[in-house]
């Protein structure tokens, strides 16, 4: 019986199983490591930084959401043949973006993949975010903002319901579905981590704030046993919940009868899809993370190894919808729909094609070597790509097929406004700012779950 | 064992004793021995869940899976009786050529309500069971206990209990295992909340009341102005009214003069019969055109779309708006004429004409809408419907007479309206 | 401290015994006999050996489905690195080797086909169909006989080679006990998933979907995929029962697997209403008429209780009878649902396939029924063939110890 050093865990030995948390981990130095970042009177410089930065953009995009509202929505791109164009490309992006989170805390739950512990919090309070910036831009652009509560259906003076047969609507009740069960699960998990707040707290208002939030928690039998029970309940309807969110984005395009939109396929390939960007996020922010804040104990490289996998995984699938996409474009011999495939890779938005599949498909590939999926530097590198691409592939999703519809007189181009990118570029900013403000002031790491991972019966370097 | 409880000096009355133990091991040991003694009243405490521990203490397992099945079922008869009496019912309309039921578009809604309830269930669920929130407790009193999220696992036996004991409970800790333990007591001084913010929370929520009381009352009192309504957009659009000023044109009117070389409409000199329904002035009583059958089911065609909204189908005047209308007793809605009385009855077909082409009381103009053979076409079915309420047996032609004899002498009831 | 308990089988039998000398031998006489009662209850005189191709078409991917789906269920556990399924791994190689067999029992369809036996098999061998269909003309570069059969040898190939990897590494480690040899299998995991994953969806197309020349649907390769892994589940499930009722690995294999097994069935049981739903939906609400020919079909007649069936039969009573904790835990009932949704699967093939030669009734008799034992006959007399050759559990796996003290929360 061989023992391995302490800080290694990237055994692929079928003998035995890595270590999650590597180093000299115990209960109390989980605790420390975790509880330090929000504990120590000042975040590290480069927080400042990038918080400076963050907010900076935030508050361009809610000065570009004050314009927008004040004006009018022709201050964006969206014209006639494209009137889905930037906000659903930024919603649809988000929205998919804040799989990862419920995919890391739900369904690797129920599989029983314990590093999960790891980065489930973070992916959660991620996918959290991700929501909310995803919810912004279809309710700023529906035009007259103030009557937007006209989607919910509430007896009325104008005697109207909403349509329920429309999948906007089912739209509007999915995301406000998911966000809900999001932050349900996400809080969850968080009250006995926030109790260990509260019980370190030395200074008043953190016990207080920490305290209120943490409910009075006390971590007896009968309250684990039925925060076991919750926190398996919510992560088996989590699980359908997170595949049945991204279908239904899918089928505000695939209901339609519009090339390159109707397609069988789109609801488990928008999940594939969605899923793939969310995890390059994670791996896009917990590579700085994990440094700035020394958690590489906790969020070790087999974590961000697994995550790799995970992505090229995803990868693949995309490239299988991708692959039969343009199979039965040409076997279906619908001349539409071959044509719309064909302009999406060879009309005016070529390049965002190709891009898209340099970014999604091929990049990736560079995972299948062990070398690649370790390298902190080249893993972001491929993370933020994979972001790109994914964000592409909305983009030629929606606008290239708006753009050449069946009528070749209504053809026509989308050109993005000033407001467009402003609105772009700020909810990145509003997604880090919250992002910050969470690494900075919430635990970071489900400490109880990690602990619980580690059993102190089996010696202090958790190995199971 | 069964002793009053002391009080020494003045200390508070005792609540309990918490024993420290250093792992789950022995912690789970040390339950499964005082449950074999006989303790019913004592909670364990541990950093993280420890597996079999509450099944050892020989409590009961949670019901709250049966909780959320309940939130799931609730949500999925919500969803499904919501989207059918909104969309088929109450507010019925015409999507697509979809049912108005249709159950494979009702599915995505129906779904995420039931995943939503259950998902309100566990989690409130969870809150009910675990008595959360629950700010204080005796147990925070203990300076140790704030450990016991960190990496310290305690047993807490209650005083209540009716073995419990300071000393003999205490040594039966100390043989289980425990490192050390210690009496915890109700808190010397408890801080009472001033009675000013309760009564204050209260008198906030009836005032809270009121607004939605009074949205009530607005909604459904009767009245002959208009309704309350908070977004003003429709009373205030941004358009230009006649006689205003407008920055957009050199001369700031709003009102434009007639482009130069512009030829009025009322001047083009056409078939009069046909454009203005006229012959020698007065209406004119015979078509411009020749009738057809095409003619006559083109014009039903048309009716349907443009007219059946008010008139109804047959021409009573009860078309679906009027209808709503008067449901919703809207103040300023008259209804339609029925086209089967007089005056329209004794119309010239001209005067029906000129009435599609330019509206009449609170009718609007339809020339913009309808060509104008489709709106001679309309006059024609019109006249056909005048017709077929007023129809002798002499105008029914012949197969069609027997037919109609030979469904009066059987009775049976309403006749297939076969044309 | 970082290995895994060692395995404690206590002279559990792990080898296939109690099964008499022959049986092979006699399943596949049994198996010879009923396919030459179904060849002649299935001959017409007008169109020869129609109703006995569509016959044979639905019970021969019935039981490719379910060596398909366990081929699967091999290669995800080496790509998961499972340890929970190491136990009824064995039964799933086992079961995906049967491809070989099936590799031949593909044969009497090429042969029909390349003979004209029958009224065309595939509607676009029919040259009036041809001459009628836009759409099928336009497939004729990929539609036509030549490359079909090269396509169906390239899948079989795959396939087969994918299980004898498999099969062979996993029994070769029986002997030598080395733990490379688990290393090898997980990194030819993910090939082989790449690999199944497009043979089997154009696989799907060619015996499937083509059988209506102008109907497609993107999802269909995952649509049949998910029957075919529900269908594996369940044999799996059933294999267990089978062979602990026959006293063998009646230690090995725990009720923690039937509940896993069982929470997996549940999972793709959801997975497969999610992909028939997703796609009966955007055809349903799109209503374009080319898409909706497949769907009228079988709402028509008494094809419409077929598809209510599947609805309630292949989703919402399973989903409801597999949810409950004890029902994956005692073996009897387990039993009795992974029995249902086998018939389940099966009547999904059969409304897959049946539609297209038998449009307004429901042509099911005595050959479906002797179809089913002709496939299935032959193919469980391979697959026991297989089965005595080697342990029924992985005996040196390294992760055996893991499997059998894992614990469901």
């Amino acid at each position: 019986m061989s023992i391995l050093p302490l800080d290694d865990n990237m055994t692929q030995e079928p003998t035995r199983r890595a270590r999650l948390v590597v180093g000299p981990a115990d209960a109390a130095s989980i605790t420390e490591t975790v509880c330090a970042i929000t504990e120590r009177p000042r975040p590290p410089a480069a927080w400042y930084a990038a918080f400076a930065m963050s907010a900076a953009a935030t508050g361009m995009l809610f000065a570009a959401i004050g314009y927008l509202i004040a004006t009018g929505v022709g201050v964006l791109g969206n014209n006639s043949p494209v009137f889905w164009a930037w906000p659903i490309v930024n919603f649809v992006f988000w929205i998919g973006i804040g799989h990862a989170g419920t995919l890391i805390s739900a369904i690797l739950f129920l599989f029983r993949q314990r590093w999960r512990t790891g980065i489930n919090r973070f992916a959660e309070a991620m996918t959290v975010f991700a929501v909310a910036c995803a919810g912004i831009f279809p309710a700023v652009h529906v035009g007259r903002v103030w009557v937007v509560y006209w989607l919910a259906p509430y007896p009325n003076q104008m005697g109207v319901w909403p349509n329920f047969r429309s999948p906007l609507l089912w739209d509007v009740v999915a995301i406000s579905t998911y966000g809900t069960v999001s932050v349900l699960f996400w809080y969850l998990g968080m009250i006995p981590d926030l109790a260990t707040l509260r019980d370190r707290a030395i200074s008043w208002w953190r016990r207080i704030v920490y305290g209120l939030f943490a409910l009075g928690w006390r971590g007896s039998a009968a309250q684990w046993h039925r925060f076991e029970w919750a926190y398996l309940l919510l992560a088996a309807l989590a699980t359908p919940l997170v595949l049945s969110v991204h279908s239904v984005v899918s089928f505000d395009f695939a209901v339609s009868q519009l090339p390159g939109w109707h397609s069988t396929i789109f609801p488990p390939y928008f999940v594939a899809g969605a899923i793939f960007s969310g995890c390059a996020m994670v791996v896009t922010l917990a590579v700085p993370a994990r440094s700035l804040f020394g958690l590489k104990s906790l969020i070790t490289m087999r974590h961000l190894d697994n995550m790799n996998r995970l992505i090229l995984g995803t990868s693949l699938l995309v490239a299988y919808a991708y692959l039969i996409e343009l199979f039965m474009a040409w076997y279906g011999g619908n001349q539409y729909e071959a044509f719309a495939q064909l302009n999406r890779a060879l009309g005016p938005y070529a390049w965002a094609y190709w891009l898209m599949v340099a970014c999604n498909v091929l990049a990736p590939q560079l995972f299948w070597f062990p070398k690649c999926r370790t390298t902190p530097w080249l893993m972001w590198v491929i993370a933020v790509l994979v972001n790109v691409g994914m964000w592409l592939e909305r983009f030629v999703i929606i606008v290239a097929s708006l753009g050449r519809d069946f009528l070749p007189s209504s053809w026509g181009m989308f050109r993005p406004t000033a407001v467009d990118v402003m609105m772009l570029a700020g909810s990145f900013g509003l997604f880090c700012t919250l992002f910050l403000l969470f690494c900075r002031y919430l635990p970071m790491v489900a400490m109880a779950e990690v602990k619980g991972v580690v059993p102190p019966h089996l010696g202090s370097n958790g190995v199971q | 064992m069964l002793q009053p409880e002391h009080h020494h000096d003045d200390s508070p009355p005792v609540v309990g004793i918490l024993a420290e133990f250093d792992g789950p091991v022995t912690l789970k040991a040390a339950a499964t021995g005082l449950r074999q003694v006989g303790y019913a009243k004592f909670e364990a405490y541990s950093p993280y869940p420890v597996h079999g521990l509450y099944e050892v203490m020989g409590r009961k397992r949670t019901t709250l899976p049966r909780l959320v099945l309940a939130g799931g079922i609730t949500g999925c008869l919500v969803a499904l009786l919501l989207q059918w009496w909104t969309n088929a019912i109450d507010y019925p309309y015409w999507i697509s050529g979809k049912p108005l039921f249709s159950l494979p578009a009702n599915i995505p809604i129906t779904f995420e309500l039931l995943i939503l309830l259950g998902a309100l269930a566990a989690f409130g669920g969870v809150m009910v069971f675990c008595n959360l929130p629950q700010l204080y407790h005796p147990i925070f009193g203990c300076v140790k206990f704030r450990q016991s999220s960190t990496d310290t696992f305690f047993l807490a036996v209650d005083a209540d209990d009716p073995r419990f004991d300071e000393t003999a409970t205490a040594d039966l800790l100390r043989s289980l295992g425990a490192e050390s333990s210690e009496l915890y007591r109700q808190p010397r001084t408890v801080k009472r909340i001033p009675g000013m913010i309760p009564a204050t929370a209260a008198l906030v929520a009836a005032l809270a009341l009121l607004p939605p009381l009074w949205i009530a009352q607005v909604r459904y009192a009767r009245k002959t102005s208009p309704r309350i309504h908070p977004i003003l957009d429709m009373d205030f659009q941004p358009k230009y009214l006649p006689q205003q000023y407008s920055p957009l044109f050199k001369d700031t009117r709003d009102m434009r003069p007639r482009v130069a070389g512009a030829v009025s409409v009322d001047a083009i000199i056409g078939h009069v019969h046909l454009l203005r329904g006229e012959v020698d002035s007065p209406p004119a009583d015979t078509f411009p055109m020749p009738v057809t059958s095409e003619m006559m089911l083109r014009g039903r065609r048309r009716y349907d779309i443009f007219c059946t909204t008010c008139h109804g189908l047959a021409g009573d005047g009860d078309g679906i708006t009027s209808q709503l209308a008067f449901e919703r007793e809207e103040p300023k809605w008259v209804k339609p004429l029925s086209l089967h009385d007089q005056p329209v009855l004794g119309q010239p077909v001209g005067q029906l004409y000129q009435t599609i082409t330019h509206g009449i009381r609170t009718m609007p103009s339809y020339r913009s809408q309808i060509p104008v053979e489709d709106r001679w076409a309309i006059v024609l079915y019109v006249r056909a419907l005048q017709r077929s309420r007023n129809a002798t047996m002499d105008d029914v032609p012949g197969e069609l007479k027997k037919h109609l004899k030979s469904i009066e002498q059987s009775d049976a009831g309403i006749p297939n309206a076969k044309p | 401290m970082p290995e895994y308990p060692t395995p404690n089988l206590d002279n559990d039998q792990v080898r296939l015994v109690g099964l008499p000398r022959g049986t092979s031998g006699v399943l596949m006489l049994i198996g010879l006999v009923a396919l030459a009662i179904a060849v002649a209850l299935g001959w017409r005189r007008d169109d020869q050996l129609r109703a006995f191709s569509a016959s044979y078409l639905v019970n021969y991917t019935f039981f490719l489905s379910i060596a398909l789906g366990a081929l699967f269920f091999v290669a995800l556990q080496h790509l998961v690195r499972a340890g929970w399924s190491v136990t009824v791994r064995r039964s799933a190689e086992i079961l995906a080797t049967g491809v070989v067999y099936l590799a031949v029992l593909f044969l009497p369809i090429l042969a029909i086909m390349l003979l004209g036996w029958t009224s065309p098999y595939f509607k676009w061998l029919d040259p009036q169909t041809i001459a009628d269909s836009h759409l099928a003309r336009e497939k004729l570069v990929y539609l036509n006989l030549p490359f079909f059969t090269v396509r169906a040898v390239f899948y079989f190939l795959v396939w087969g080679l994918l299980a004898r990897f498999f099969f062979k590494q996993s029994t070769s480690q029986d002997t030598s006990g080395d733990p490379m040899l688990t290393r090898h299998m997980e990194k030819a995991a993910p090939v082989a998933m790449i690999l199944f994953g497009l043979t089997i969806t154009f696989a799907s197309f060619d015996w499937l979907m083509s059988l209506e020349p102008a109907w497609f649907s993107t999802i269909f390769g995952v649509y049949f995929f998910a029957g075919a892994v529900v269908g594996a589940l369940a044999a799996l499930i059933l294999l267990a029962l089978a062979l602990q009722a026959g006293g063998v690995v009646r230690r090995a294999i725990t009720v923690e697997h039937y509940h896993d097994l069982g929470k997996l069935l549940l999972g793709f049981v959801v997975f497969w209403g999610y992909i028939a739903f997703s796609q009966y939906m955007l055809v349903w609400y799109a209503n374009i008429p080319e898409e909706t020919v497949w769907y009228l079909a079988r709402q028509t007649g008494p094809w419409t209780w077929v598809s209510v069936g599947l609805l309630f039969g292949h989703l919402l009573i399973p989903f409801l009878g597999l949810l409950p904790r004890v029902v994956k835990r005692r073996k009897m009932l387990l039993g009795v649902w992974a029995t249902w949704m086998l018939v389940a699967h099966w009547v999904d093939i059969y409304w897959l396939v049946m539609p297209t030669f038998a449009p307004r009734h429901l042509p099911f008799g005595l050959l479906d029924i002797c179809c089913l034992a002709a496939v299935g006959c032959m193919f469980f007399a391979g697959v026991i063939r297989t089965a005595r050759r080697c342990a029924l559990i992985p005996l040196k796996d390294p992760r055996l110890g893991e499997s059998l003290t894992f614990e469901n929360f």
